[in-house]
């Protein structure tokens, strides 16, 4: 399942990408931007702009014990076209051939991007995919690493680029703020050196929790170890909690959302690391 | 930026400079406190609209002078012995006469406050300009004459190409090129003095367009050192004149769309690009010389003319698709059997609206002073809109192309597919402007749109502008010239859009079209690729009018070199499908919503709203509002 496929992508790999972003994620980032990429399901997401308050969508939404959930009649009946899903079942076939429409203007100066959520947590679904496009498109994933070691394996036979995310090196930190552990992650990295594959190494720099000389000094160490010297840097966006309101959730990111971000420039340069800020 | 440029845009920002302008219509064009060029209004009033979108033949005058141009026209009167002829060539002389006069008043007013002017002055108009700032204060000298009279949408033309020589013989003469650069940001900055009092449709809308780059016969492409100068100068001022148009094609080198798309970032609205692959090919189906051709110009807007040579009128009408379809859908969907019976009487609505274009009677048009700068009118004596012009043809727009496709498209599937919706249903809906439907229009909004590269719509589209096409172009205009069809719309997105009822895509009756060739408004097409290849499929040399694909990208895609290079192969992609000319504007919705409740804090925020850029704070609402609502493309 799908949530959104946007083209013209320019930050998500090399050239022009189209990236297709799957349902699903392992991880709970507080300062996740894309929260509607976390649950598997299909969900009714409504636009909070051009509400013209008819209450039309209430009128046709079911009462759950968490209130009143939109139905698709509350879609059919909002004058302004403000509801909609969020989330599409399509087979793989389907999706490729749609993907596919662009290969010809893509194939020199771009290709496919698959991001989420987390591609692997529709592991089978992003096998497909990868299949189907190898060879008519440059394919890339863009993942967190939290995947088993197995698919992890296979996925690097699968496609040409790998955008990888390492966050937070410090584990109970990694806990706290994404609600899983760094370990997976941090060993399917060094398959991934270990592969030869093309790949870049992404941070979002969190302001207070990823962006702190601590972590971008043991970053560094980390990439050294494992011969990175290009990294790309993703200060957090401060739009990053509008998506909430949409989905009924409120944004409870757990750190200081107006702090300024830090680039530690001069780290990474001690370290002989090249960095790019997107 | 030197201390004069400096300075000059000081006194553009404060305004101050237009409390010396005088109410009286007849008063002199003025000097202005920081000077280099004079030939300002001096009239505080817009002026009346009467001709326009021309492109003058600056360098043969300004090469010559006025002295030589009245010798031509003195051999010529010597050749003929009609005596309208003869009255004409008198009246040629005297406007000539006028300007000179107009020149030596302002030589005085330039004595004490502006010694280069008062030098250059002392020279120029009666001989030929030798300098690069001499040339520059020619055309300024001719331009206000000409907006004076009325004469309105000056095109600067192919500046980098006539101005050329210029530049180059002061770097041959030593002039330093910094010398030169700032000679060129001053005249750019006295390009924005008087803007607000040129005649359009909202103040920005005043022509002053100017056109870099483009493929000679030979296939060389013609950008220099003054082309990059310009896009230089354009970059570091920040200001909406002049409005930047490439001429591209498949062999332009790709930092020629880095360049542009790093002026494109700044969020002025411009370059806008056109394609010499398409338009070239074009224009010489519409039987103009190849010659001409490869020297096209965008008047004002889009609109592709010769200059020099050309009266071409390229606005004289607008095709309504939409109205079509709904005159179509109100009288007979009742009784069209099929899509295909459907589809024939929104074509015989076409067909019957271009004959109706064709017969009309236009009004004659008449303007000796712009007459000595167009092809054969001194060699001929006659006025450039009778004879005088090598071109005199009509183009008509062709606006609402896309909500007129994406109405036909939900037609055919829901009543004719589907048979989901019935056509009494339909009927009422459309009568009721879908209040108490409002089922029924989102069902309609889920059909197929143009802009997600659907052979299901994009074919209707093609089709429709294939039946506009081939019942217009060629088509003699009973003046001496023919007709031409385009993608267009310009205010006609308002202004045509108010005159048509309800139509099947879910649009309400007066709702606004989209801008000139673009996706319908609040259509989330599949992005921008499904956009470009929609927009490419017809046979863009059939509707070289011009008007361009519009397309909004969020500011925050151009954030940092990869962005913009990547922008870049986008713009080159749209070159390569065959796009005929590409309006790419770079903006950010929350800054223009912030804008309409405190333009206080945006005095120069800038937009592009047809094919022009203007202050934001100075458009009317519903321009500013039309802005706010087109797609703006994101990562």
């Amino acid at each position: 399942m799908c949530f959104s496929i946007e083209e013209f992508s320019v930050y998500d790999g090399p050239g022009i990408r189209t990236s297709v972003f799957l349902k699903g994620c392992p991880l709970r980032c507080t300062w996740c931007h894309n929260p509607e990429g976390q649950v598997y399901g299909r969900q009714i997401v409504r636009s909070p702009n051009g509400c013209i308050g008819c209450n039309n969508c209430i009128k046709y939404a079911e009462q759950t014990e968490n209130g009143p959930a939109f139905t698709e009649k509350s879609i059919e009946n909002c004058p302004g076209g403000l509801l909609r899903y969020c989330g599409e079942e399509c087979e793989p076939g389907e999706l490729c051939e749609k993907l596919l429409k662009n290969a010809s203007i893509l194939g020199k100066v771009g290709g496919v991007t698959f991001s989420g959520g987390e591609p692997f947590a529709q592991r089978d679904f992003l096998f497909e995919c990868l299949g189907k496009l190898k060879g008519k498109m440059h394919t890339a994933i863009q993942t967190c690493g939290y995947t088993d070691a197995d698919t992890f394996r296979q996925a690097l036979t699968l496609c040409d680029f790998m955008l990888f995310d390492i966050k937070i090196m410090d584990d109970d930190l990694h806990r706290k703020y994404t609600g899983v552990s760094n370990e997976r992650i941090l060993e399917n990295f060094i398959q991934l050196k270990n592969s030869g594959l093309d790949f870049v190494v992404r941070i979002p720099l969190i302001p207070g929790v990823s962006d702190t000389e601590s972590n971008i000094r043991q970053s560094c160490e980390f990439f050294k170890e494992n011969g990175v010297d290009y990294v790309e840097l993703l200060p957090y966006n401060k739009m990053a909690g509008g998506k909430y309101k949409m989905l009924s959730r409120s944004y409870d990111p757990k750190f200081d959302t107006e702090a300024q971000v830090h680039l530690h420039p001069e780290i990474f340069s001690e370290y002989g690391i090249k960095t790019a800020v997107l | 930026m030197t201390n004069l440029v400096k300075a000059m845009l000081e006194q553009l920002k404060s305004k101050e400079y237009r409390k010396l302008r005088s109410s009286d219509p007849e008063a002199q064009p003025i000097l202005y406190p920081v000077e280099l060029f004079g030939f300002n209004m001096g009239y505080s009033e817009r002026t009346e609209y009467q001709v326009g979108n021309v492109t003058l033949d600056y360098a043969t005058v300004i090469t010559e002078g006025f002295e030589a141009t009245k010798s031509r026209i003195l051999a010529a009167k010597a050749k003929h012995t009609a005596p309208e002829k003869l009255a004409f060539a008198d009246k040629m002389l005297s406007e000539i006469d006028r300007m000179i006069a107009i020149s030596d008043a302002h030589r005085k007013l330039a004595e004490d406050k502006c010694p280069r002017l008062f030098e250059a002055l002392g020279k120029i108009p009666r001989k030929g300009a030798e300098s690069f700032y001499e040339a520059c204060v020619f055309i300024k000298l001719i331009n206000v004459v000409l907006r004076r009279r009325g004469v309105q949408h000056l095109g600067l033309g192919r500046f980098d190409q006539y101005m050329m020589p210029f530049w180059q013989a002061d770097l041959d003469r030593g002039v330093t090129k910094e010398e030169l650069f700032e000679t060129l940001e001053a005249f750019f900055i006295a390009l924005n003095y008087d803007s607000d009092v040129y005649g359009g449709m909202q103040q920005g809308d005043n022509g002053q367009s100017m056109v870099l780059g483009g493929f000679d016969e030979a296939g060389n492409y013609l950008f220099n050192d003054l082309s990059k100068s310009c896009m230089e100068a354009s970059l570091e001022l920040n200001l909406i004149d002049p409005k930047i148009n490439l001429r591209v094609g498949k062999n332009t080198p790709d930092e020629i769309y880095v360049l542009g798309t790093e002026l494109t970032k700044k969020g002025l609205g411009f370059p806008q690009y056109c394609n010499d692959d398409v338009v070239i090919p074009g224009l010489i189906k519409l039987g103009y010389d190849k010659e001409d051709a490869y020297n096209y110009v965008v008047a004002a807007c889009w609109e592709f003319i010769i200059p020099g040579v050309g009266a071409d009128i390229p606005n004289i009408r607008t095709m309504n698709f939409p109205l079509m379809v709904a005159n179509a859908v109100s009288e007979g969907l009742v009784t069209a059997d099929s899509f295909d019976d459907l589809l024939a009487l929104v074509d015989k609505q076409v067909i019957d609206c271009c004959e109706e274009f064709i017969n009309r009677k236009y009004p004659d048009l008449y303007d000796v002073t712009a007459s000595i700068f167009i092809g054969n009118c001194i060699e001929r004596l006659q006025e450039m809109h009778h004879g005088g012009a090598k071109y005199f043809n009509f183009g008509c727009h062709g606006a609402g192309i896309a909500n007129a496709a994406d109405a036909l498209a939900a037609i055919k599937k829901c009543v004719y597919e589907d048979g989901t919706v019935s056509k009494e249903e339909l009927l009422a809906a459309l009568e009721a402007d879908f209040e108490g439907f409002e089922a029924l229009r989102n069902k309609l909004k889920a059909c197929p749109k143009m802009g997600n590269n659907d052979n299901y719509v994009d074919d209707i589209a093609t089709h429709l502008m294939d039946v506009f096409s081939r019942n217009l172009n060629n088509r003699s205009n009973l003046q001496g010239g023919i007709w031409r069809a385009g993608t267009g719309s310009a205010m006609e997105y308002l202004l045509s859009a108010a005159k048509c009822p309800a139509t099947a895509d879910g649009r309400k009756a007066g709702d606004v079209y989209s801008s000139s060739f673009s996706p319908s408004l609040d259509v989330k097409t599949e992005g921008i690729l499904s956009v470009i290849q929609s927009f490419t499929k017809f046979d863009m040399t059939n509707i070289a009018n011009g008007g361009p694909l519009t397309l909004e990208i969020h500011d925050t895609v151009l954030r940092n070199e990869i962005g913009i290079a990547k922008t870049a192969k986008l713009v080159q992609l749209f070159v390569e499908l065959g796009g005929h000319q590409l309006q790419l504007n770079s903006i950010n919705r929350d800054v223009l919503l912030d804008a309409q409740k405190h333009p206080e804090n945006y005095p120069n925020l800038i937009v592009r709203v047809w094919g022009w850029s203007g202050y934001f704070n100075e458009l009317d609402l519903p321009y500013q509002e039309h802005i706010i609502r087109r797609t703006h493309y994101s990562l």
